[in-house]
């Protein structure tokens, strides 16, 4: 029982000391710093004090590389074709003990799983790095007064974040392959450390300090991996996010229904000359965005002539069935009826709904 | 102000009590590493500190010899923190520890931190500023030991 206990205390010892052993600073003693630990000895012979002894030992801090690249909000953007400065954000922060600076790349995924799920289809166009603007306009957000940037960030100080839009342009449908609804295009946004100190200038690659260690100060990597192709201890870090493309997707289906004839009127009306016919024109939007300004027109049969005043706009479809309603609208110039519904949600349906009398 | 009143006294007591450098002190530190093999062991390593960035642990070795003729009494050593080092813990040498720059010594378990609204909390490795070694008994001619403290760089 004792030794059982024994062993308790131990591995809880060895459970706090692992805490203890990974504290978290985030970028630490500045690069270069040199400690200097001094301890003393103070004590008497014979009962008389003596002179103290010193005892020092120093050592340089050396610089550790480490930086972070993440995509911000963990969701895809959802684009529209044709759609330009479609946004991506990003965070970079430095977490080295030094100002340096970060050259920036972004680039497009080729294939592949994309950040968000789905397989990367297409590609975009006219891709750009922005800086968010801290002081002026939306900040945390991209607007016109945010800084381009065409190769760096210069003299980022330590432990400080900074976001980053990555701003493309989407192609149109009519591009190959074919931005169609649900398309993924993954871009990704790498930094790679750079010497800092100089402002206004990218500084120098950094190359880790290798073979025999020095008594100054050493370069250490101690970025994460990134994506596919970013390893870890590299001095750069990357990640990726999506552009997800949300467009409509209409189908339009046509049915009828016989409403009276001149005999039987309403009752088992039969499709006679003289017979009111009930047309609907359904479109469904089965895409991922809304439709707006959809306009149908249907020209009437010659056999058919147009009853004044009975179009419907908007009604509802149940189960894929017209539900034959609506309210008045649209407008008729022989042969045509045509209407315009200001918007059919994603997944939902209207309907133009017209009579004419059989011939 | 300590150091120069005992220098003053060293100063002005002559005689055979005064043997220079009658205690030696030896001040090292390491890097600690730990490095896991195949097998999932993990090995603890002690390096010179060549390579040192920021969160690596530290080991100060503090070594003493009483290298005079006669015994070392009200033997006190005493290690101010380096700004840029966070105390971890001092294994099993139960130092006495100041959590207020000296003013106040005792065993970090007995030791507490104000805190803004009057009230205290337990002091932790993180707020120790001194860490010292008091010996009860005399440190006889040729006695030496080692004393040790981990820290990590902040």
């Amino acid at each position: 029982m004792t030794s059982k206990l024994t062993y308790m205390g131990v591995i809880g010892l060895t459970a706090l000391s692992s805490v203890a052993a990974t504290p978290a600073f985030a970028a630490g003693t500045t690069a270069g710093t040199t400690i200097t630990n001094t301890a003393t000895v103070d004590y008497q012979v014979g009962g008389v004090a003596q002179a103290q002894q010193q005892a020092a030992n120093n050592f340089v801090v050396d610089r550790k590389i480490n930086l972070l690249v993440e995509e911000v909000g963990t969701v895809t953007t959802n684009v529209v074709p044709g759609q330009t400065n479609a946004v991506t954000t990003f965070q970079l922060t430095n977490t080295s003990n030094e100002t340096l600076d970060f050259a920036l790349v972004a680039s497009q995924i080729t294939g592949g799983t994309a950040a968000h799920g789905g397989t990367d289809a297409f590609n975009v166009n006219n891709i750009r790095i922005y800086r968010d603007n801290t002081v002026t306009g939306t900040v945390g957000s991209w607007d016109a007064g945010d800084t381009l940037i065409t190769a760096y960030v210069d003299e980022l100080v330590v432990d400080t974040a900074i976001r980053l839009f990555v701003v493309a342009d989407i192609p149109t449908t009519l591009a190959v392959p074919a931005v169609v609804n649900g398309a993924v295009a993954g871009v990704t946004l790498r930094a790679t450390a750079r010497e800092g100190g100089l402002a206004g200038t990218q500084g120098a690659a950094i190359t880790e300090t290798t073979g025999a260690n020095t008594a100054g100060k050493d370069t250490v990597f101690a970025d994460i991996a990134g994506v596919a192709g970013d390893v870890a201890r590299d001095g750069s870090h990357s990640d990726n996010d999506d552009y997800t493309v949300q467009t409509a997707t209409l189908a339009v289906t046509k049915s009828s229904r016989v409403i009276s004839d001149p005999f039987n009127n309403t009752t088992n009306p039969k499709l006679i000359p003289g017979a009111v016919v009930e047309y609907c024109i359904a479109v469904a939007n089965t895409g991922g965005a809304a439709a707006t300004s959809v306009l149908i027109t249907d020209p009437v049969p010659g056999q058919l002539t147009f009853s004044a005043g009975t179009i419907l706009l908007g009604g509802t479809v149940t189960g894929g069935v017209c539900d034959f309603n609506g309210t008045a609208g649209g407008s008729y110039a022989a042969p045509n009826v045509s209407g315009t519904i200001a918007s059919i949600a994603a997944g939902a349906a209207s309907t133009l709904v017209f009579r004419a009398t059989v011939n | 102000m300590r150091t120069a009143l005992f220098l003053l006294l060293a100063a002005m007591i002559p005689g055979q009590a005064l043997a220079a450098n009658q205690v030696a002190l030896d001040n090292n530190v390491f890097v600690e590493r730990v490095t896991t093999d195949a097998q999932g062991k993990q090995k603890i390593l002690l390096e010179e500190p060549k390579v040192v960035v920021p969160g690596d642990r530290l080991v100060f070795v503090l070594s003493y010899r009483n290298a005079g003729a006669q015994p070392a009494d009200k033997f006190v050593i005493t290690n101010p923190m380096p700004s840029a080092v966070q105390f971890a813990d001092a294994g099993d040498t139960r130092p006495l520890v100041s959590v207020d720059g000296g003013k106040q010594w005792g065993l970090l378990s007995d030791l507490s931190i104000p805190m803004n609204d009057g009230a205290r909390r337990a002091a932790q490795p993180a707020d120790v500023t001194h860490v010292r070694w008091a010996f009860a008994k005399p440190i006889p001619v040729g006695g030496a030991g080692k004393l040790m403290f981990r820290g990590v760089v902040k």
